[in-house]
Formats: C-alpha cells, sequence, structure tokens
C-alpha cells in the first residue's frame, strides 16, 4: 500500500514540532513577542499538518487511521497540540509550549522508530469492522456510505482524546513542583520566573484532567458498548480493560481527594503523577507486556 | 416511692440497649459517610485490579506452584488471587463502594437540594460581597437609569437569571446560572450504582452459550420457546488474502413458521426476544460433507476416470456403468474400535476423511464401503467387479460457531451509562456561578459598585468573568 502522502505530511510535522519547540523555548528565554507569535503560528500550521496525515492516512488505507500503534501515536500527538492550543488561547501563556513541543517531537520520532509491523496500513481485521447502521443508511442517500464511522472510531478518538488531556495535566503537574518549589524558597532565577504562577498550574492542571475524565469514561464504556457487539460481553476483564479501569480510579481518587478533601497543590501534583504513569502503561505496556484481546494497538 | 426508681432503672435499661444500637448504627452510618473511604476503596481497587493483570488469572494450580513456587501459591491460593476479579474481597470492596455512595448522596443530597430550591429566599447582605476573596468595589461614573441598565444587560448577555433587592442607599442584584451543574456528581454517583446493578443482574439471571450449528442444521433456542436455522456460513476476504469478515445467514423459526431471517457477521449479532447470537467461530463438520468426489478405476487402466460428484444423502449414477452410489457417511479423522466395531473420528481435523457409500445396480443392493481419501484402494468399493472407486476430494459441510447470550442486566448498563455522561456534562463544564452586586450612590452622577461571586468550580475562568462584568458595569461595553 503506497503511503506517500501521509510520510510527507509526518516528515513535515515532525520537523515543524522540532522548530516550533525552538521558538517557543527562544520566547521563554529572550521574551521577544515577534518569537511567541511565530511559535504559535508553528504550532497551528503543525496542528494542521498532523490532521493531514491523519486524513492522508485515512485516505490511504480507507478505514479511519486507528487502528494500529503507530496510528494511535499520531492522534495521540495530534490531540495533545489542539488541547494545547485551546489552553494557550483561553488562558494566553506561553511558556507552556516549550515543553509540550519538545514532548510532540520526542513522540513523533518514537512512532516513526517504531518497527514497521506497529505502522504498516492493514485492512481491519473482521473484530475491528464496526460501522454503525444508521450512519451507513444517512450517508447512502448521499452516496458517502464508505465514510461511515463506526464505534472502532467513536472508541479510539474518545479514548485518546482522554489521553491527550491527562498528559497535558501531567507536564502542568510536573511544572507545578518546580515552581512550587522556587517560590516556597522565595529566590526565582529568569527561567522559572516567566512561567505561570503555582497556583494557576495546579488549577490548570486540575482542569486537563476534568477533561481528560469524561473522555476516558466514554472511552471505556464506548468500548464495552462495542465489546458487546462483537463478543457478547461487554467487561471481560482483558488487561486493556482492567488497566483503564485502574487508570479511571485513580483519577477518580484524585478528583475525590481534590473537590471534596481539599488535596490541592502538591498532593495533587503527586497523584496526577501517578495517574499518567497508569495511562502510559495502558497505552505501551500492556500491548507490549500483558497479552490480551487488544493485542493489535 | 421503690417502684418508682425499679421502673425507671428498667427504663435505662431498655433505653442503654437502645441508645448502645443507635451508637453502633450511627458508628456504622459514620464509617460509610467518609471520603477518607472512598479514596481507600478507589486506591484499594485499583491495587488489587492491578495484582489481577500481574498474576495470570484462572490458570490450573499447577502452573502457579511452577511460576511463584508453593508459599506464594497458597497465599495467591488462599486470598483467590487467581480469580481476583470474583474474589469475595474484590466484592466486599465492591459492596464498601455501594454502602459509601448511598450514605454520602443520602448525607449530602437532600441540604444542597434544599439550599438550591430556597437561594431566591436568601437574604441580600452587602456585606458578604465584601467577605468574598473576590470581592471588589469600584466608582463607576454614569447616570442613575444607565448604571442599572448596564447591571442587568451585563448579566443577560452573559446568560444569567436575575433577582433585585432594593435597600436603604441603594439596591442589590443576585445573579446564577448553572444550578444543575451541582447536581452532576449525583447523577455519576447514581450511575456507577445503576451500572453495579446491571452487573449483578447479569451474573445473577444472565446466561452464557455457545453452539456450533452446521449449515442447514437447526438449533433449539435456550429458552426452548423457538428454533433457529443456520442457513449460509461464508467467509470474505480481501484482495490481499486476509481475512475480511465471517457470516452466518440465521433463520428464526417459531410454532413452525420462519418469523425472521438475519445475515449476522462479527459486530452484528441477531437480537431476538431478549437473546443475541453472535458470530464467533467457524470450522468444517467432522461427521458430514456437503458433496464427495468420486472417480472410476477400470481394472486394467492406469489412470481414473473424470472425478463425478455425489451429495450428501443421494444417490448418482457412476458415468459409463450400470451401477449408482448413494453417500451415507462420513469421518474427518478415521476411528475403528475392534471391540466394540464402532467407527467414528477420533478429532474434527480432517487429518484421515473417510466415505460409507452404498453401491447399488439398478434396485439392488451390492455392497458398502468405506473410501479413504488417503488411502486409495485397501477396501475394494464394488467386490467382485472390474470396477473401484476412488475417494478423490469433498466439499466440506462448514459450521457457524454461534456465541449466544441472554443478558438482563446490560439495558441497565446502558442506562446508567447515559446517566453518567449526563453527569460529566453537568459537573464538569456546568458550572454553578453566583454573582452579588450591590450599587449605592457615593456622589453627584457617581456610583460605588461592590461586586462579588461564588463558582463551584473553575476558579481561573471565574476571575475573568468577574473582571468582564465589571468592566461592563464601568463602560457600558465589553473590552475586546
Amino acid at each position: 500500500m503506497k503511503m506517500i502522502m501521509s510520510l510527507m505530511f509526518f516528515t513535515f510535522s515532525f520537523s515543524f514540532y522540532f522548530v516550533a519547540a525552538f521558538f517557543y523555548l527562544g520566547f521563554w528565554v529572550f521574551k521577544k513577542k515577534w518569537l511567541g507569535q511565530c511559535a504559535t503560528a508553528l504550532a497551528y500550521i503543525t496542528l494542521l499538518s498532523t490532521t493531514m496525515v491523519l486524513v492522508s492516512r485515512a485516505a490511504e488505507s480507507g478505514h479511519a487511521p486507528f487502528s494500529n500503534l503507530y496510528e494511535s501515536m499520531v492522534l495521540f500527538v495530534w490531540a495533545i497540540n489542539l488541547g494545547y492550543l485551546v489552553m494557550e488561547y483561553r488562558h494566553k501563556f506561553k511558556v507552556i509550549g516549550a515543553f509540550v513541543m519538545t514532548i510532540e517531537f520526542v513522540a513523533m520520532l518514537s512512532a516513526s522508530l517504531l518497527p514497521y509491523k506497529f505502522k504498516s496500513a492493514e485492512p481491519l481485521n473482521p473484530a475491528l469492522q464496526s460501522k454503525w447502521n444508521w450512519l451507513v443508511d444517512l450517508l447512502r442517500h448521499a452516496g458517502l456510505e464508505k465514510y461511515a464511522i463506526g464505534w472502532l472510531d467513536f472508541h479510539v478518538f474518545t479514548t485518546f482524546v482522554g489521553y491527550a488531556a491527562f498528559a497535558i495535566s501531567f507536564g502542568l503537574s510536573i511544572m507545578y513542583m518546580l515552581k512550587d518549589r522556587s517560590e516556597r524558597r522565595g529566590a526565582q532565577g529568569a527561567f522559572v520566573a516567566a512561567v505561570p504562577d503555582a497556583y494557576t498550574l495546579d488549577e490548570l492542571g486540575y482542569r486537563a484532567i476534568a477533561w481528560g475524565f469524561p473522555f476516558l469514561s466514554v472511552g471505556i464504556v464506548s468500548g464495552a458498548v462495542w465489546a458487546n457487539y462483537a463478543w457478547g460481553t461487554y467487561w471481560s476483564w482483558d488487561p486493556k480493560e482492567t488497566w483503564s479501569l485502574v487508570t479511571w480510579l485513580i483519577y477518580a481518587a484524585y478528583l475525590h481527594a481534590r473537590v471534596t478533601r481539599g488535596w490541592r497543590g502538591r498532593r495533587a501534583a503527586i497523584l496526577s503523577l501517578i495517574g499518567f504513569i497508569a495511562v502510559i502503561f495502558l497505552y505501551w505496556g500492556v500491548s507490549f507486556v500483558l497479552p490480551g484481546l487488544h493485542a493489535y494497538a | 416511692m421503690p417502684d418508682k426508681s425499679k421502673k425507671g432503672q428498667a427504663h435505662q435499661i431498655e433505653g442503654g440497649g437502645a441508645s448502645r444500637l443507635k451508637t453502633l448504627g450511627s458508628k456504622v452510618w459514620y464509617f460509610f459517610n467518609s471520603l477518607k473511604l472512598t479514596l481507600t476503596v478507589l486506591i484499594s481497587l485499583a491495587v488489587m485490579s492491578v495484582l489481577g493483570t500481574v498474576v495470570e488469572q484462572n490458570q490450573p494450580i499447577a502452573s502457579y506452584a511452577a511460576k511463584y513456587g508453593a508459599a506464594w501459591t497458597k497465599l495467591i491460593v488462599y486470598m483467590r488471587v487467581y480469580d481476583m476479579y470474583h474474589s469475595w474481597w474484590f466484592l466486599l470492596l465492591l459492596v464498601m463502594l455501594t454502602l459509601n455512595i448511598v450514605v454520602c448522596t443520602f448525607e449530602r443530597f437532600p441540604p444542597k437540594w434544599k439550599s438550591l430550591l430556597n437561594h431566591k429566599k436568601d437574604k441580600f447582605d452587602p456585606k458578604l460581597i465584601d467577605r468574598l476573596s473576590n470581592g471588589r468595589t469600584f466608582i463607576v461614573e454614569a447616570t442613575a437609569v444607565s448604571v442599572r441598565q448596564r447591571v442587568q444587560e451585563v448579566f443577560k448577555k452573559k446568560g444569567y437569571k436575575v433577582m433585585t433587592f432594593d435597600e436603604a442607599g441603594g439596591y442589590g442584584v443576585y445573579a446564577w446560572k448553572g444550578i444543575i451543574g451541582r447536581f452532576g456528581s449525583d447523577f455519576t454517583h447514581i450511575s456507577l450504582l445503576l451500572i453495579l446493578i446491571g452487573s449483578m443482574l447479569g451474573t445473577a439471571y444472565g446466561y452464557k452459550g455457545y453452539k456450533d450449528l452446521n449449515v442447514g442444521s437447526v438449533m433449539d433456542s435456550p429458552s426452548g420457546d423457538y428454533k433457529l436455522r443456520l442457513d449460509k456460513f461464508w467467509i470474505d476476504y480481501y484482495d490481499s488474502g486476509q481475512i475480511r469478515q465471517y457470516n452466518s445467514v440465521l433463520t428464526v423459526i417459531e410454532d413452525g413458521k420462519e418469523v425472521l431471517t438475519k445475515q449476522i457477521w462479527v459486530n452484528e449479532p441477531l437480537y431476538y426476544k431478549g437473546t443475541r447470537f453472535y458470530q464467533s467461530n467457524y470450522g468444517a463438520a467432522w461427521d458430514k460433507i456437503e458433496q464427495a468426489y468420486l472417480a472410476l478405476y477400470r481394472k486394467g487402466a492406469d489412470k481414473s476416470e473424470k472425478p463425478f460428484t455425489v451429495k450428501w444423502g443421494e444417490s448418482a449414477a457412476v458415468p459409463g456403468t450400470r451401477y449408482s452410489v448413494k453417500l451415507t457417511g462420513y469421518a474427518a479423522d478415521f476411528y475403528y474400535d475392534e471391540k466394540t466395531r464402532a467407527m467414528g473420528s477420533i478429532s474434527a481435523d480432517p487429518n484421515n476423511p473417510v466415505v460409507l457409500v452404498e453401491v447399488w445396480e439398478g434396485k439392488k443392493p451390492v455392497s458398502s464401503s468405506l473410501l479413504f481419501q488417503k488411502y486409495p484402494g485397501i477396501f475394494p468399493a464394488i467386490p467382485g467387479s472390474n470396477y473401484d472407486l476412488a475417494f478423490v476430494n469433498y466439499r466440506p459441510t462448514l459450521f457457524s460457531g454461534l456465541s449466544i447470550n441472554n443478558d438482563p442486566g446490560t439495558n441497565v448498563v446502558w442506562a446508567g451509562s447515559i446517566v453518567m455522561g449526563l453527569g460529566f456534562v453537568f459537573a464538569f463544564f456546568v458550572y454553578h456561578r453566583r454573582v452579588w452586586v450591590f450599587v449605592a450612590a457615593s456622589g453627584e452622577g457617581e456610583w460605588d459598585v461592590k461586586l462579588g461571586g461564588m463558582i463551584n468550580k473553575n476558579q481561573l475562568i471565574f476571575d475573568r468573568e468577574l473582571k468582564d462584568i465589571a468592566g461592563f458595569i464601568s463602560t457600558g461595553k465589553f473590552r475586546s
């Protein structure tokens, strides 16, 4: 299968994350307005380019680009980029971009280094084919039924929006820890002084989890609905399912501790870090270490 | 008055027992009304679940002994780690979580409901604004009418509901929106209860089964009130040769009538009267084939003649002879028990396929013979003649493996999921905001405005919103 377009956009996004990271870093160090503007513009261009990786990949493989590790990595990177830009637009903090774009670059790098079997666009196996009949019927009127989506697409998309939000919260929690330590010491270097204050970082980290948690939940529930159609049971304690529940429980604990017991700041940040370690294991660890029904992604 | 004192004592004893019961009750209540308990249970469930993925589940005990040694295995068996998610103490944690949710809801929901129901009756107190952490006071220069208008307009634009109080020395405005956001957590908690109830219903009353059904065969439904026939089974392939989909066509037969015919595939089960039939396996039958390809040998000839087809259970003329053959039996992996003289198949795999054929000459039966695909000619098909038959090939009868599932709890779980979704929208994306404004004259065309508010979540957004509102009241427009 030819994948020239998606490869081109991938290379393009890959290099632009690198450049964008540099501009954000430059803005952080030199505090020149034009550097920040360029960095933001680059982040938008890269978002567009990453979108095109997914779109061209879908066009090349004939199904939504959510069926293997490489594709899910691109989706992950795309969702983090989108989430970051929403946050930058709403809260006008640019310094965080230096972290985000570097992480994006590393993620793209690791995606590109994956062995071929995780990358090749394979046709979907029987269990992964799940189109919504009502949507197929609806689109048939316009002759577009091959663009119908289904549980696979919905399940993977919502789950990865959740992962991305948790990743953003993870980054914010680390920044919080650094900032909090230097705030308590009193003396702040010029680097750390440019970072938003600890209170804001803490609150933003919580907001990110407040987005991630419902999306993860919808991802889990849609997976259950789908499993009920494909396998005849909505929950089978498969390692991926179990780890998604573990992650869900940790973030549920985070939300309860924060909202009702006033766990803020450092303690909340530590819980958020633990939560993200669970996310990483849920995403990568389960696929590589534990055998199960989700072995394909 | 000894009697009286005795009576009093008796009362006391009774009262003591009741109150001891009462204190025990309140202790239990207090125990389950704790958020520390919530956190403990959530984290314990997480740790137990992780343990369940580390220790492989439902393996034979011997394999644990080989992997972890005798001492650990003893612990694994004792603590039921080998079947973690059905162990009594995993269930105990779930029960504790349930009680925790129920008690917390009972404790917290009614006062919240009451206060939210009566919020409009609360007295307006300008001094409270100063006590709010985001409370602020600023001076506005404008006419009385335009200040009043601005205050009304800004809340209307932001989608707030408004009440105005006329007070001594000025007037107050109370504005609010997003009350439903306060009930988000209750929705999610109730949804969790629904999901737990649904899964318990499934465990208690659900039915799970599996059945291999040959093409053309009929099976009874688990409830026995209708039958199911497999009309067809086939596999779709991609151009590259990979399997695209497994398909079966099923017909529901009720009271001898065909009620419904449906094509099922992986991800598309047949649903009939509460039971779902899933495509989950397939294979070739071991005791039946669709048709056999037989070939005729003439004695002395070095090659067989062109093969001809015999369908299962039917007769076919042997071309060029006066014989006909009937296909009466098949075994995929031939087996013969010398003691009982029973014939059959030792496995379901076609390792040694055999057909049983009857040979007829007109209306006279001639013989009944076994023909081996792999060992042609070991038994003569038509003894005492110049002919022999060879079993060349066959077309298998496919069976479709159907998972059968009737889970009355599924719909409860789905209902719970929908409630949970609603709960999340309310809890995370609808904020309950309340803003209080007090306007008092401070000079000619000059107004002292006090403004402050409360939000149940997302302080960052709210700080900016208050700034926006204050800006509008000062200038009559929003800053871009």
